[in-house]
């Protein structure tokens, strides 16, 4: 029985003292984040000055953090940009790869039909498929966002179809005997006990988006943290290297951290076991 | 009388909207949308272009030029070929070869850099001294046409390629100046540059091709046979535009070097300025200080085509008429090309 605690809790209310509780826990997770992050600089600083580490190796933060100075407009634009294109194709990527695991769940002869080909699709390295994407849809926008939607729609596919598979006949068959519709099958017993393995692969799916924006803006492109990195790294401006590098990872730490925020307001359950 | 008003106002607008939609359909009559296709990102490298773009040059010459930018894994001559840029400033001399060798409708309309922009790179105190001394030394050169020039080089002294430790080069110049490896390849106007700002003055040898009798045009200007064929005046005025732009840079260096880094703010000013002045040096290399920018020297060409024939880098002999048409840049009066 405990396997039906996700369907009746979803339809309860949220209990309002559990959140301000897990708010008050967040905020130290913050304060404790800050300090972190803070002890990682001062080492950084301290060890490049401390071990006289020459700059094309490792240049100080504070000659990164001038590099971003000098020009904050070109880093906002390619944060900005990037950040657009990992969105979009991770919401396409995201949407589509529920989409497909509950169609491959519903329907068998086209799992067996089409999966296989999503599979040979991931075969072929991002890197081969791009210069054939600039060809179709030019230094656009929507061209990294479909090599981010390559990248993500996959995983979220398998792990939708996986989380479906998971659940138990005999809840079906009960709620079936209470004369419930596909439809609602679906959205009140399938879909919830599906979330958190869909989470796992959202939560992949947000790195591997951004990888895939940043990897298309190799196929020329203006702005975007991935241009920026291209152009620093083979021009050897190491400062600027850094700078790129650490915008990516600010962009990548925080796509994350806003999905598995998501996943612990909808998947509260799990967060509680 | 309120029926009338909005009649009348309703009336004003539609024709209001009308003009306006005959002024930009006549805009467009005019311009010609055309793009330019790049090798890499925007730099000091492409600055004429990017000059000509923001005095309008070729807007006055009836052009609306795009300037795409290119990247690692982007052939311009694949693009060019398939239409998706009607101009591309591809790799070099080989580069066309290969793209004509394979049979892709390009045409080569003018040739950027006269002379090999490489060279490769020794410790003036190190143990090379000639290319002999290459034998059982480590050397890292780019895959990508560098790789013919160390051989055609080596064969030239009568040494053996297998003698040599030869390895792709990576993107980073760090493991020659840590002493790793023995030679490096470099341009002029980028690795070099890195290279001399880490290391003390005039501690490097450099090994010019020229000197070994092989020359290396690169950066070609390219449209695709159709282009050549059904728009020899946009052709023209394409190449009129560009070349004034690039005049105009060379005759004042700190404001192309603006424009560029209008387009790519995070470039790194000094290194720019510097590479600008390679870059005109490669320019006008060559028959280029007679004949002028963007010049198709045949000799050149030939003495490439068949260098690489002779290394079998190319399966079969090509028509170079075909591949190199020099009939658009020659239409050009003398005075306008030269600088």
């Amino acid at each position: 029985m405990s396997r039906l605690v996700p369907a009746q809790r979803l339809l309860a209310s949220y209990p309002c003292k559990a959140l301000s509780a897990m708010s008050a826990g967040r905020v130290g997770g913050f304060a404790r984040l800050m300090l972190g992050l803070v002890f990682a600089a001062i080492v950084w600083e301290g060890a490049v000055l401390l071990f006289g580490i020459k700059p094309y190796y490792l240049p100080r933060l504070g000659a990164v953090m001038g590099a971003v100075l000098l020009t904050p407009e070109a880093y906002i634009h390619g944060f900005l940009r990037t950040l657009a294109e990992t969105l979009i194709g991770f919401v396409a990527g995201a949407s589509f790869g529920v989409v497909m695991g509950i169609v491959f769940f519903r329907a068998r002869t086209l799992r067996e039909l089409i999966l296989p080909i999503f599979v040979v699709s991931q075969t072929i390295p991002v890197i081969a498929f791009g210069a054939l994407v600039v060809l179709w849809f030019g230094n656009t926008l929507l061209a990294k966002a479909v090599i981010a939607f390559y990248l993500t729609f996959f995983p979220v596919t398998v792990n939708t179809l996986l989380g479906l598979g998971s659940v138990d006949h005999r809840q079906a068959a009960l709620l079936r005997s209470f004369g419930a519709s596909d439809r609602q099958l679906l959205f009140r017993l399938q879909l919830p006990t599906a979330l958190p393995q869909i989470f796992v692969a959202l939560r992949l799916a947000s790195s591997l988006s951004l990888v895939g924006a940043i990897v298309g803006e190799w196929f020329g492109d203006t702005t975007g943290v991935g241009v920026m990195l291209l152009q620093a790294m083979f021009t050897e401006n190491v400062p600027a290297m850094w700078a790129a590098l650490l915008a990516a990872a600010l962009l990548g730490t925080g796509f994350y951290a806003v999905v598995a925020a998501v996943e612990r307001q909808l998947v509260f359950w799990r967060a509680e076991q | 009388m309120l029926t009338r008003r909005i009649l009348l106002a309703a009336l004003a607008a539609a024709f209001a909207a009308g003009s306006a939609v005959g002024t930009r359909a006549a805009d467009a009559q005019e311009l010609t949308k055309a793009s330019l296709r790049l090798k890499w990102l925007p730099q000091a490298q492409f600055a004429g272009f990017y000059v000509a773009v923001a005095k309008g040059y070729y807007k006055a010459e009836g052009i609306d030029l795009t300037i795409n930018p290119g990247g690692p894994n982007l052939l311009a001559e694949n693009l060019v070929a398939t239409g998706s840029d009607t101009f591309g400033l591809s790799g070099g001399t080989d580069s066309v070869f290969a793209a004509r060798d394979k049979g892709l409708p390009i045409v080569c309309i003018g040739v950027s850099h006269q002379i090999t922009p490489f060279v490769f790179v020794t410790r003036k105190d190190g143990p090379v001294k000639t290319i002999q001394d290459f034998k059982g030394k480590t050397v890292t050169t780019w895959f990508t046409g560098a790789n013919h020039v160390l051989n055609g080089m080596l064969a030239k002294e009568g040494v053996k390629s297998d003698e040599v430790k030869i390895q792709p080069q990576q993107v980073s110049v760090t493991p020659f100046i840590d002493g790793q490896i023995d030679v490096v390849t470099a341009t002029y106007y980028n690795e070099l540059y890195t290279i001399q700002s880490r290391m003390p003055k005039d501690s490097l040898k450099l090994f010019v091709s020229e000197d070994y009798g092989i020359t290396f045009p690169r950066d070609t200007l390219i449209v695709s046979e159709e282009t050549a064929k059904t728009k020899p005046d946009l052709v023209k005025a394409f190449l009129r535009a560009s070349i004034k732009g690039w005049k105009d840079a060379f005759a004042d260096p700190k404001g192309a070097v603006d424009t560029v880094m209008a387009a790519a703010p995070t470039l790194d000013r000094a290194h720019q300025e510097y590479m600008l002045g390679e870059i005109k040096r490669l320019m006008t290399a060559g028959k280029a200080a007679q004949e002028g920018l963007f010049w198709i020297d045949a000799d050149a060409i030939k003495t490439t085509h068949d260098f690489f024939l002779q290394y079998k880098v190319l399966s079969k002999p090509l028509d170079l008429k075909a591949a190199y048409d020099s009939s658009f840049i020659s239409a050009l009066p003398a005075a306008d090309r030269k600088l």
